[in-house]
């Protein structure tokens, strides 16, 4: 065999592993399409300006298998607890000259996923514009830090007044009793 | 088959497909881990600046919820020189230094609907680290996140994170929901020993491998070279000297390997030849050339060529027998000299009798120039062969050629009528005396001067056949 050939095949041989290396691994979608039919969060309208959606108009829904969260109080604590694959989908609607867009021109979700590596606070933080097919997972701080304060009192809906631990959603559902 | 192409010394193969393997696979391995070491650096690096990042920011949540700003101040001062190259800074997304002038106070004052905070009698800025615009730029970006990078200051090397600070629920009391992000915390560490230290490990890393790769190189070239390429050379060698007919050559191996044992069978195969070489006297060239070709029998037209030495059982009977055979070899030496010159074969000696063989275009003309060189040699120096002469006889004909004898014993030689009839003219011939066919004769060309024809009776025809004595040819070698 000639020694050129030999060295194709060693170079060939030692690009495979490389290749496999460098492969990203694709995942599906992560968010459900139909979530417009689930039940919202809120039963206030979302309009008033808050830091990280500013003066946009939100909607937030639940999916079906997070409706019943764990709810466990033990020494004088409650705890929330949404159970695996619960989606908690935001629709973000942008103002312009002074109206709401009639769609959503972003959607921030919250996806349980406990052992995910990229969950923080077990949750998938993702952010993605609808029909464009693309979900970014936010592995910064930047969601979490604020939902944090979520789970003491805070300034929005029923204000979580005894300072529960709402799984790092200020409105949680069922929505408490005000 | 012979090999095309451009002549690539084995060496240079061996050497280069080395060199390959040891730079690819040392070289990649040496890589691989010096560039983890500086990536584990760098993480570390960053993870620390995080988290100081986040420690930072922790605190000045608990100062400020309070309302407690000016101990934030105080905190900001005392962290920033905690340690020497170790900085903390504290910026406006606008870039302007925090707590540079009374514009936050205000604006939470009219938050708040009263005057909580009093103003400042006096700008201080504590925050002099100069601001770096792509690192706000970085940092603000959608997501906000920290933003890392390296700045190279007075010899020093910097290793920086901007922290944006967001405006978190609870901050909204005071500072409004109309923005996200607070502000930029600006941390820095000198990182000049941590980078010096990654430079060492890679020239470390690139003088390890160069020498690694170097003495392995040397050391498996040195071995390839010792165990392989000498030995084939000697055997190359070897197989030079036996091409060129020198047969005493032998490959000196003492490898205890496929090469030694190579060598062994290039010995023994060169023993053989030597053996089959010498041997090739002894047979005619027709035998060994049917070896080669494995010629099968065949029916070929043939000059056949006949002499035998007059006189010559008496001339063995009266001298010594060292004599005897050293005038007939002399003699048969030249006869065999002679046929050879013409392009001639010698079928086989037979006592003091020649048998020689041509084929071809102008096969009958070479045997009887042959024939009369033969007797002009005899006669022109009668005292170098004792005085002996020969009779010659010749024609051409149809023979069989084959391989005659037995499994044991065998000639690649010629048999048929056309052998007979130039025996008997040989045996016809008186000393001195060339006798030709009537049919050889005339493809002789005009040059030729014979003697007759003359009508012979040939033991075993019962016809007479017409001959010639051939006397010489007036344009030799025509």
């Amino acid at each position: 065999m000639k020694t050129g050939r030999i060295f194709s095949v060693f170079c060939v041989l030692s690009a495979i592993p490389v290749v496999f290396a460098c492969c990203a691994r694709k995942t599906g979608p992560l968010l459900a399409q139909d979530y417009s039919s689930w039940k919202t969060t809120h039963t206030e309208e979302l309009q008033y300006p808050i830091p990280g959606h500013e003066n946009t108009y939100r909607r937030i829904f639940i999916s079906p298998g997070g409706e019943r969260p764990e709810i466990v109080s033990r020494d004088g604590e409650t705890r929330y607890a949404y159970p695996e694959g619960t989606q908690v989908i935001k629709e973000i609607y942008a103002r312009e000259d002074g109206r709401y867009a009639s769609g959503p021109s972003m959607l921030t979700a919250m996806v349980k996923r406990k052992d995910h590596p990229a969950a923080r606070g077990g949750w998938l933080w993702i952010l993605t514009k609808p029909g464009s097919g693309e979900e970014t997972i936010i592995s910064e701080e930047f969601c979490i830090t604020c939902h944090a304060n979520a789970n003491e009192k805070h300034p929005y809906g029923d204000r979580n007044p005894k300072g529960e631990f709402r799984d790092y959603l200020f409105f949680p559902f069922p929505p408490p009793a005000r | 088959m012979t090999p095309r192409g451009r002549f690539v010394p084995i060496t240079r193969k061996i050497n280069s497909i080395i060199l390959a393997g040891l730079v690819a696979g040392i070289g990649s391995i040496t890589l691989y881990f010096s560039r983890d070491i500086s990536l584990t650096i760098e993480q570390s690096t960053r993870e620390a600046l995080g988290q100081q990042g986040r420690i930072l920011f922790t605190s000045v949540e608990n100062f400020m919820l309070p309302g407690e700003a000016p101990l934030a101040v105080e905190f900001f001062k005392d962290v920033g020189g905690v340690t020497p190259g170790f900085s903390v800074g504290l910026f406006r997304v606008s870039g302007l230094p925090a707590f540079s002038d009374n514009e936050t106070i205000t604006a939470v004052n009219r938050n708040l609907g009263r005057e909580r905070f009093a103003p400042r009698d006096r700008s201080e800025n504590i925050f002099t680290l100069p601001v770096i615009p792509d690192g706000i730029r970085s940092a603000l970006g959608s997501p906000p996140r920290d933003a890392f990078f390296r700045l190279s200051e007075d010899g020093r090397i910097l290793a920086v994170v901007y922290k944006p600070l967001v405006n978190l629920p609870k901050c909204t009391g005071c500072h409004g929901s109309d923005h996200t992000i607070r502000g930029l915390l600006d941390i820095r560490t000198d990182i000049t020993a941590s980078v010096a230290r990654q430079k060492t490990v890679l020239l470390v890393a690139g003088a390890f491998f160069f020498a690694v790769v170097a003495a392995v190189w040397l050391f498996l070239g040195r071995f390839l070279h010792s165990a392989v390429i000498t030995p084939v050379k000697k055997i190359g060698a070897v197989c030079e000297d036996v091409t060129a007919g020198k047969f005493s050559s032998r490959v000196a191996i003492e490898n205890r390997d496929e090469i030694g044992r190579l060598g062994e069978t290039v010995n023994t195969m060169v023993e053989g030849l030597h053996e089959r070489f010498k041997l090739t006297k002894f047979v005619s060239a027709s035998t060994i050339r049917s070896l080669k070709d494995e010629t099968q029998t065949r029916r070929s037209r043939l000059t056949i060529f006949f002499s035998d030495i007059r006189g010559f059982t008496s001339f063995s009977e009266k001298n010594p027998p060292e004599e005897v055979v050293r005038l007939l070899n002399r003699i048969l030496n030249m006869q065999t000299d002679l046929v050879h010159e013409t392009g001639g074969d010698v079928d086989k000696y037979v006592g003091d009798a020649v048998v020689a063989l041509w084929s071809g275009e102008n096969a009958e003309r070479k045997a009887c120039e042959t024939a009369v060189r033969i007797q002009q040699s005899l006669s022109g120096d009668p005292a170098s062969y004792g005085g002996l002469t020969v009779g010659i006889g010749i024609t051409a004909g149809d023979v069989i050629l084959g391989m005659i004898g037995s499994l044991r014993r065998a000639d690649y030689t010629v048999i048929g009528d056309t052998v007979n009839t130039a025996s008997r003219l040989c045996g016809s011939a008186k000393s001195g005396q060339i006798i030709v066919s009537a049919e050889t004769y005339r493809r002789l060309g005009s040059d030729a001067t014979a003697d007759g024809p003359y009508k012979m009776k040939v033991k075993g025809k019962e016809m007479y056949i017409k001959v010639y004595i051939l006397r010489d040819f007036s344009r030799s070698g025509s």
